[in-house]
């Protein structure tokens, strides 16, 4: 947790903190209480959270207080939760957002299946990791 | 200039929503119809002003006194148990 | 059934929510955010008499007021949808529903987004976003960034970031397309420089505050804008420099910056890179009507106000019956002036549902008269002709009441 601001000219000491442990990706970090996911992987020098599902683009936090639903993961198996509105707890399991299947190639709108037999015919040829298909 | 993206969320980009507009001289309803900018997960939180400009410039659809892009319910995404009446812990 | 259900426990949500207590309504507040407190928790500033406006200390005082009068705030719930019912508001949260006979709607504003390529990056964030991380979860959002976008929000949260030790390169204009042709005019962006110029210590910016309205002098101002930028507090800001690009693979590693003539247009050949590890959008703010909009509240498109308002009168009332507004959804302007607005809207709740006590009215008044007062008072203005503006919308509402 290099990224501590804790003293402020200001606002003053960060003092009396309690340390508690969560893992990211399988990774275990530290946090204190009253983090949000996403301060306190910023705290650890993580910035991805997620892949867009469809281009596989690097996503982190951007407006930081819920509006953009850009800094969402998985928590405990619950999906789409906004890491910087949610508190980290101790043990927590996070997972980053992933790729999802993209069933078509989507460039040439005249190329996409019509009826369901042109789908199964399409699905033929698609990759063996596309579970949507 | 005009490859960046707009809607993040369903990574529309700035000459998408021209071309669009322009071929179909249309609404920023249609735009996000056409395009789906606008109508990712944030659900235009992020991208709404920016379509707002980007169609005045381009048809001229100066914003009126209603929303460009109509606001639906739910305002944020939610799942079928929240919907159902459970509550999230 | 609550009497009053408040969505939002920023400046404007809790000081009316104590205004609605000290009267002894049943009330509940509501917030997304973890803690309460709104967009005030992350404000630090010092004011033109020496003073330090601190967010959290603000805070404090409003949760502690409303500690004495047991006020009830939930955080961690999101509303998705209200909708007016024959006696009152049903709220649909992710913690369950909520009813009340009156609602106060205080979501506040959103921030109003300046894309450049590459702004998908981890790394770059909203202004906002910064101040939240550094004054509030006390996280350095990067080893050295750079802000795009040069306005009055910008300008007051890049100094918070200097305050916390946090490196800027610079604050420049975004690259100018169709959504970034305000923010990326050097023009349009000295006119609104020369309104904070009394909060820096720039002699250039001071000497150009005193001619603000001679549009001859700006331009002069803008043609002959220091090489290297004028600095506030040390840090160089830019009016004739553009960031072009944000570069990186998995997160920001550089942006490209470029020189801009006093109409914004790039100057070939003048790209240079700039490493840095975080970049932060300012684009400005919009208020956050959705909910309004959502339960059909009436709407006035007011630039002065900063976009999309709900319709309603001085006395924060909206032509839903029952319907209230306060804080930055009723316009832009400081967190100042949202408290009051707050109070003011607590007040007319109060009103509405006592019509016939005989102090009521004085006070509704007295707040009335303190939101002007603090808006008068205010040492930034986020727009010139906010008066304007709240003019428009009252009489918006008067002539709304008219026609129906």
């Amino acid at each position: 947790m290099n990224n501590r601001i804790l003293d402020h000219p200001v606002l003053g000491k960060l003092s009396d903190q309690t340390e508690i442990e969560f893992t990211f990706d399988g990774k275990t970090y530290k946090a204190y209480e009253g983090d949000t996911i996403a301060s306190a992987l910023l705290a650890n020098g993580v910035r991805k959270l997620r892949v867009h599902e469809e281009s596989k683009t690097p996503r982190g936090i951007y407006c930081n207080i819920g509006h953009c639903f850009e800094c969402r993961v998985t928590v405990d198996e619950a999906a789409g939760v906004r890491a910087c509105l949610t508190e980290v707890k101790a043990a927590m399991v996070i997972e980053s957002g992933k790729a999802e299947p993209v069933p078509f190639d989507q460039s040439n709108p005249d190329d996409m299946p019509r009826t369901y037999a042109e789908f199964n015919e399409k699905a033929k040829g698609s990759k063996e990791d596309d579970s949507h298909v | 200039m005009d490859k960046v993206i707009i809607c993040r969320c369903e990574e529309v980009t700035l000459e998408d929503i021209k071309n669009t507009a322009e071929k179909h001289h249309c609404s920023a309803r249609e735009v996000k119809l056409r395009k789906r900018a606008g109508m990712g997960y944030c659900g235009g939180r992020t991208c709404r002003p920016a379509l707002d400009t980007v169609l005045q410039e381009v048809t001229g659809e100066v914003p009126g006194d209603d929303m460009p892009l109509k606001v639906q319910p739910p305002v944020r995404p939610v799942t079928l148990s929240v919907l159902g009446g459970q509550k999230q812990s | 059934m609550y009497d009053v259900v408040i969505i939002g426990a920023g400046p404007a949500g809790l000081s009316a929510a104590i205004a609605c207590r000290e009267w002894d309504l049943h009330v509940i507040v509501i917030d997304e955010f973890p803690k309460p407190g709104g967009r005030l928790l992350g404000q630090l500033h010092q004011e033109p008499s020496g003073e330090w406006w601190n967010g959290i200390e603000e805070t404090k005082n409003l949760l502690d007021k409303a500690k004495e009068y047991n006020t009830e705030i939930q955080c961690g719930t999101s509303v998705h949808n209200v909708e007016k019912t024959s006696n009152g508001f049903s709220v649909h949260t992710n913690k369950g529903m909520f009813y009340g006979e009156n609602l106060l709607i205080a979501s506040g504003a959103a921030e109003t987004a300046a894309p450049i390529p590459g702004w998908t990056l981890p790394g770059v964030m909203s202004i906002g976003a910064a101040q939240v991380m550094t004054n509030v979860h006390r996280v350095r959002v990067g080893k050295k960034g750079i802000v795009a976008g040069v306005n009055v929000l910008s300008a007051a949260i890049a100094r918070e970031l200097q305050i916390a030790g946090v490196e800027l390169h610079s604050m420049a204009l975004p690259a100018a397309n169709s959504v970034t042709k305000n923010e990326s005019d050097p023009k349009k962006v000295m006119d609104g420089l020369v309104r904070i110029a009394h909060l820096a210590p720039s002699p250039f910016l001071r000497f150009g505050s005193k001619f603000a309205k001679a549009a001859w002098v700006r331009d002069i101002a803008v043609k002959f804008y220091p090489k290297g930028g004028v600095k506030m507090w040390g840090m160089p800001i830019h009016i004739r420099k553009a960031i072009v690009s944000i570069n990186g693979t998995e997160q920001v590693e550089s942006v490209t910056i470029c020189n801009v003539t006093p109409d914004g247009e790039p100057v070939p050949g003048s790209e240079k890179t700039v490493e840095v590890d975080f970049v932060c959008i300012a684009g400005g703010l919009y208020p956050l009507a959705e909910l309004a909009s959502v339960i059909g509240c009436p709407f006035q498109y007011i630039e002065e106000l900063g976009g999309h308002i709900p319709v309603h009168n001085e006395q924060m009332e909206t032509p839903v019956n029952g319907m209230f507004v306060a804080g930055n959804i009723t316009g832009i302007e400081s967190a100042k002036v949202a408290r009051a607005q707050g109070k003011l809207a607590g007040l007319s709740i109060v009103k509405h549902r006592i019509k016939d006590l005989a102090d009521i009215n004085d006070k509704v008044h007295e707040a009335l008269n303190e939101v002007k007062e603090t808006r008068e008072k205010a040492s930034i203005q986020f727009h010139p002709g906010i008066n304007e503006g709240r003019e428009k919308v009252n009489k918006a509402f008067n002539d709304y009441q008219q026609t129906t």
